[in-house]
């Protein structure tokens, strides 16, 4: 008998060690599962450049994007112009790096927007079930029936156009993806045993909210997020190549590639350059989107491939 | 055991799956385990032991990345592993054939049942659509389906969970295979309905000799139906025997553990039952030594059981053997 | 069968009567006033005023959008301010070169991605995988308007193949089409970069499904599994893709009619919004998103007849 109670103690250890170790060979296991994916770290390291260019932008542009110059109008590439100038005499590699600010901010606010809205919208749908959702489903599939830049388009129109119409009408055009993404999360977990049985040992439904669903939302959301901000980008691109976004004479890479258009067989170095540009960063998006895709659990790609 | 010729030879079958170059998890480690002609045998272990992937290996058609790495796979007397895919293709489904676990999902949703049965027939045989109509109803109702002529027509979400299980069965033994490989045919179904299943099982396996592999969970099943047993444990098999002598004295612990488990009608009605301590092993982490010593009531602790990892060895004749080195104990401990 | 597409109208009418809400709104409820937008920055309060009254944005909102609701209902979206004439009949006017570019477009890509998407998941990992989804990563990161410009570039100044011009004044069916080419093509490539990676995860996900390796387990010819069986369960989600790209695909038909100067409802657009003609871009608006969700609908009752499971909802 008392042999028998060593031995269980013995396996208290044991299984409490064992415990301790699979944890931390979890945690090592869930870095190197990002690490492993090449992809995730080619778009961070690309995104993480770009943000450094646009926060650092005054400093490393040769010259100011605005400073014209009459009598050095599309000159070609040289040591002193390395993308050459434009049809103003303006340093198109200066308005490049310049350009990649707005870019960057229409990213970042139509994610950030989109992000906030959508998962709250989603989640209210998901989690309180009956008309409300339905209200909500039936608006949100309203939403996705515009395509998103006819939307966008559209909402420009009706405000003129500025920054921030630009990012109010690419976030209304996909913050309804991200709450269908979030909604259906919440569909999935409601049911599952752990929350009805943290709700059993009295969580409150903020802490339920806390401990469980966002940690399980949080990688689809952010992979929808991503493709948001990917196609934020082109259609800020887009807009502003239809002279609909932000005025000139503040560079974006949407308006230099309009700008080039004209000088095309002459200087096509400037809207090449331009297009690589945003092509550049709608890549390293969507790179982080797909590489979190695949590191996450491949169950969610259920949910997020359908709606992107 | 009677004298039967072999139909399956499985020998040294090891199979991973590659994390990276050079390294990987071993999910079926050096098994090997024999089939005679129209004989039962009963695979056991828990979910993840690696019943299921053996199977799966040898017959070609594990998910990749899974890929075997060794061993060979005898089946009446041609290694499987090494045919050509054209060959491979021919045999399976053909003279060797497999009943999945889950019915409803190892049934295709958008084709109706009879359909996927005709598919499997004209993939062997050179035979005309209508023919092989013909035949599906007949199967259809040799697994006794009611009403084969309506029900060919019918999807897979249109038939209860027994009625799938049947289709399924219907399929695999559409073309009279020789072995039968049952994967946890009944897991997924009623308790009422898993007998019946069985019974089916049985009474195929007996009218047209085909040998079984019936791979379980459930002792009781093996107990009334296995003509021997092979036990897994994390990917490797530790005991295999004939069913009489490994039900009354099992020579490998986790075998005993696994008895412990479940209630016999004659253990009295107050007397605990005896879950396994501890956990499976994770595959990607096995110890060194023996994979069940962590968990062993005779073995935790024991120098040499932590340093060598057993191969099956006769217990003591060729056909009970078991990968314990203290089998003799255990045996010892029963008298 | 019958309760899937009562189903399926339903909620067409519903979404019908959803999407001129949110057309009314979006243009009416934003921040901003469209009379003061119109009339630009040189306005006086009483030509605000003026026009406030005659486009009746004085009356109260629910009022303005019961008689809205009630035009549109009559095919009334309101009329062109610069030309006068109905919205809707402006609006039809430029659609059939705006249909050619997107149909044309659409046929490409679907002839493109489609096989590539399945090829690639099919063969994954393989280095054909790995070409066509590099590639076709470049294609849905190029903006499109970049690619017309860089076919322009190259196929119609360094190799002088094709004309710049996306369009043609010749009656002539030929030489328009020979105008077609080049946008086409380049909206094509872009909405089937977008369709071979939805197809790829599509088909990933069906081949993975325990019937497919019951179909092989049953010695059925992988040529016949994926070919026959695993297309038609991938079927349903590769036509949603679709579904979704054709949405994808206006808004760039939008950008190439402006890369290659194509007449059509992309410029008419345009040109409304420049003008601030905002009649003219709500009656464009709402016709495209009506297009998208009768497209939508037509490919909701196919889901029906290929999969049997939806007919019963």
């Amino acid at each position: 008998m008392s042999e028998q109670l060593e031995i269980d103690d013995a396996i208290g250890t044991l299984d409490a060690d064992g415990i301790r170790r699979e944890k931390r060979g979890r945690r090592a296991a869930t870095i190197r599962r990002f690490t492993s994916h090449p992809s995730l770290v080619v778009g961070t390291v690309v995104l993480l450049a770009l943000i450094a260019v646009a926060l650092l932008a005054p400093s490393i542009a040769p010259y100011s994007p605005t400073r014209t110059s009459l009598v050095n109008t599309l000159a070609p590439a040289s040591w002193a112009h390395p993308l050459g100038t434009d049809q103003f005499g303006r340093d198109v590699l200066s308005r490049l790096i310049h350009g990649t600010r707005v870019s960057l901010l229409v990213a970042f606010w139509v994610a950030a927007i989109s992000l906030s809205v959508g998962t709250v919208v989603g989640a209210i749908a998901g989690f309180t079930g009956g008309w409300v959702d339905r209200i909500i489903v039936l608006f949100n599939d309203i939403l996705m029936a515009f395509p998103g830049f006819l939307l966008a388009l559209a909402i420009v129109a009706a405000r003129g156009s500025s920054l921030d119409s630009i990012i109010l009408a690419v976030s209304i055009a996909y913050a309804p993806r991200v709450a269908a993404v979030m909604r259906s999360v919440a569909l999935t977990i409601r049911p599952r045993p752990f929350v009805e049985a943290s709700r059993a040992i009295g969580l409150t439904p903020t802490q339920i909210l806390l401990r469980h669903v966002v940690p399980n939302s949080l990688p689809p959301v952010i992979v929808v997020a991503t493709v948001s901000a990917a196609s934020a980008i082109l259609a800020e691109a887009g807009l502003s190549f239809l002279g609909l976004g932000v005025k000139p004479p503040t560079p974006t890479w949407g308006n230099i590639i309009a700008d080039g258009q004209t000088a095309i067989t002459t200087n096509p170095l400037i809207s090449i350059s331009a297009g690589l540009c945003i092509a550049a960063m709608v890549v390293a998006l969507n790179l982080i989107g797909d590489g979190l895709r695949d590191a996450l659990d491949p169950q969610m790609r259920r949910q997020t491939a359908r709606l992107l | 055991m009677k004298a039967r010729s072999t139909i399956l030879d499985i020998q040294g079958l090891t199979t991973t799956l590659p994390a990276r170059p050079g390294s990987g998890v071993t999910l079926v480690d050096d098994v090997s385990l024999t089939l005679a002609r129209g004989e039962t045998l009963a695979v056991v272990g828990e979910s993840g032991s690696g019943k299921t992937m053996t199977f799966l290996s040898a017959l070609g058609i594990a998910p990749p990345p899974i890929r075997v790495v060794a061993g060979v796979v005898l089946f009446e007397g041609v290694d499987l592993l090494t045919l050509s895919p054209a060959a491979l293709r021919e045999r399976r489904g053909a003279a060797i054939s497999m009943v999945f676990q889950d019915p409803l999902s190892a049934l295709n949703p958008v084709f109706p049942i009879g359909a996927q049965i005709v598919e499997v027939l004209r993939a062997h045989l050179p035979i005309g659509r209508r023919e092989a109509r013909e035949r599906a109803v007949a199967l259809l109702e040799r697994v006794h389906i009611p009403d084969p002529h309506r029900r060919v027509h019918d999807y897979p979400h249109q038939l209860s969970g027994g009625m799938r299980q049947r289709a399924l069965i219907a399929m695999a033994i559409a073309l009279g295979p020789r072995v039968l490989i049952a994967d946890e045919p009944t897991t997924a179904l009623d308790v009422t309905v898993q007998a019946q299943i069985l019974e089916l099982l049985a009474d195929l396996r007996d009218e047209s000799g085909m040998a079984l592999v019936l791979i379980t969970h459930d002792l009781g099943l093996v107990a009334r139906h296995a003509d021997r047993v092979a036990v897994f444990y994390a990917g490797r098999v530790v005991e295999q025997a004939a069913v009489e002598p490994l039900f009354a004295a099992p020579r490998h612990p986790y075998t005993v553990a696994l008895f412990r488990t479940i209630p016999h009608l004659d253990t009295p009605a107050d007397a605990e039952l005896t879950p396994i301590v501890g956990h499976p092993p994770n595959p990607a982490a096995l110890p060194p030594g023996c994979p069940f010593e962590p968990r062993c009531f005779v073995g935790r602790g024991r120098e040499e059981c932590r340093a060598t990892r057993p191969s099956l060895m006769p217990a003591p004749s060729a056909e009970h053997r078991s990968a314990c080195l203290h089998w003799p104990m255990l045996d010892a401990g029963k008298t | 069968m019958l309760r899937h597409a009562g189903h399926i109208f339903l909620r067409l009418a519903m979404t019908g009567v959803g999407i001129v809400t949110v057309a009314f709104f979006l243009m009416r409820a934003l921040p901003g006033d469209p009379a003061a937008t119109m009339l630009g920055d040189f306005a006086t309060v009483e030509s605000i005023a003026t026009l406030r009254a005659k486009l009746g944005l004085d009356e109260p909102v629910w009022w303005q959008y019961l008689l809205f609701l009630r035009h549109a209902a009559s095919g009334n979206l309101g009329s062109s301010v610069v030309t006068g004439q109905p919205a809707l009949v402006e609006v039809f006017a430029s659609l059939p070169p705006s249909a050619a570019l997107a149909l044309s477009g659409m046929a490409i890509a679907i002839a493109l991605g489609l096989p590539l998407g399945i090829v690639s998941a099919v063969r994954q990992g393989s280095w054909t995988d790995m070409i066509v989804m590099v590639v076709a990563l470049a294609g849905i990161s190029f903006p499109v308007f970049w690619i017309g410009l860089a076919s322009i570039l190259v196929f119609a100044h360094w190799i002088p193949m094709f004309p710049a011009l996306g369009a043609s004044n010749a009656t002539n069916w030929l030489t328009q089409l020979y105008h077609l080419v080049l946008p086409a093509t380049v909206l094509g490539i872009s909405v089937a970069a977008y369709i071979a990676r939805l197809t790829r995860s599509a088909m990933l996900e069906v081949l993975s499904q325990d019937y497919i390796r019951v179909a092989l387990a049953m010695g059925v010819p992988r040529r016949r599994v994926i070919g026959k069986l695993a297309l038609r369960n991938a079927l349903v989600p590769i036509l949603a893709v679709i579904g979704v790209t054709f949405a994808w695909s206006f808004g760039n038909a939008i950008l190439i009619e402006a890369v290659f100067s194509r007449p059509g409802l992309g410029s008419m657009l345009l040109k409304a919004i420049l003008a601030r003609d905002y009649q003219l871009v709500q009656a464009g608006v709402l016709v495209l998103a009506s297009a998208v969700v009768v497209i939508n609908t037509v490919l909701d009752l196919a889901y029906g007849i290929i999969d049997p499971r939806l007919r019963a909802l």
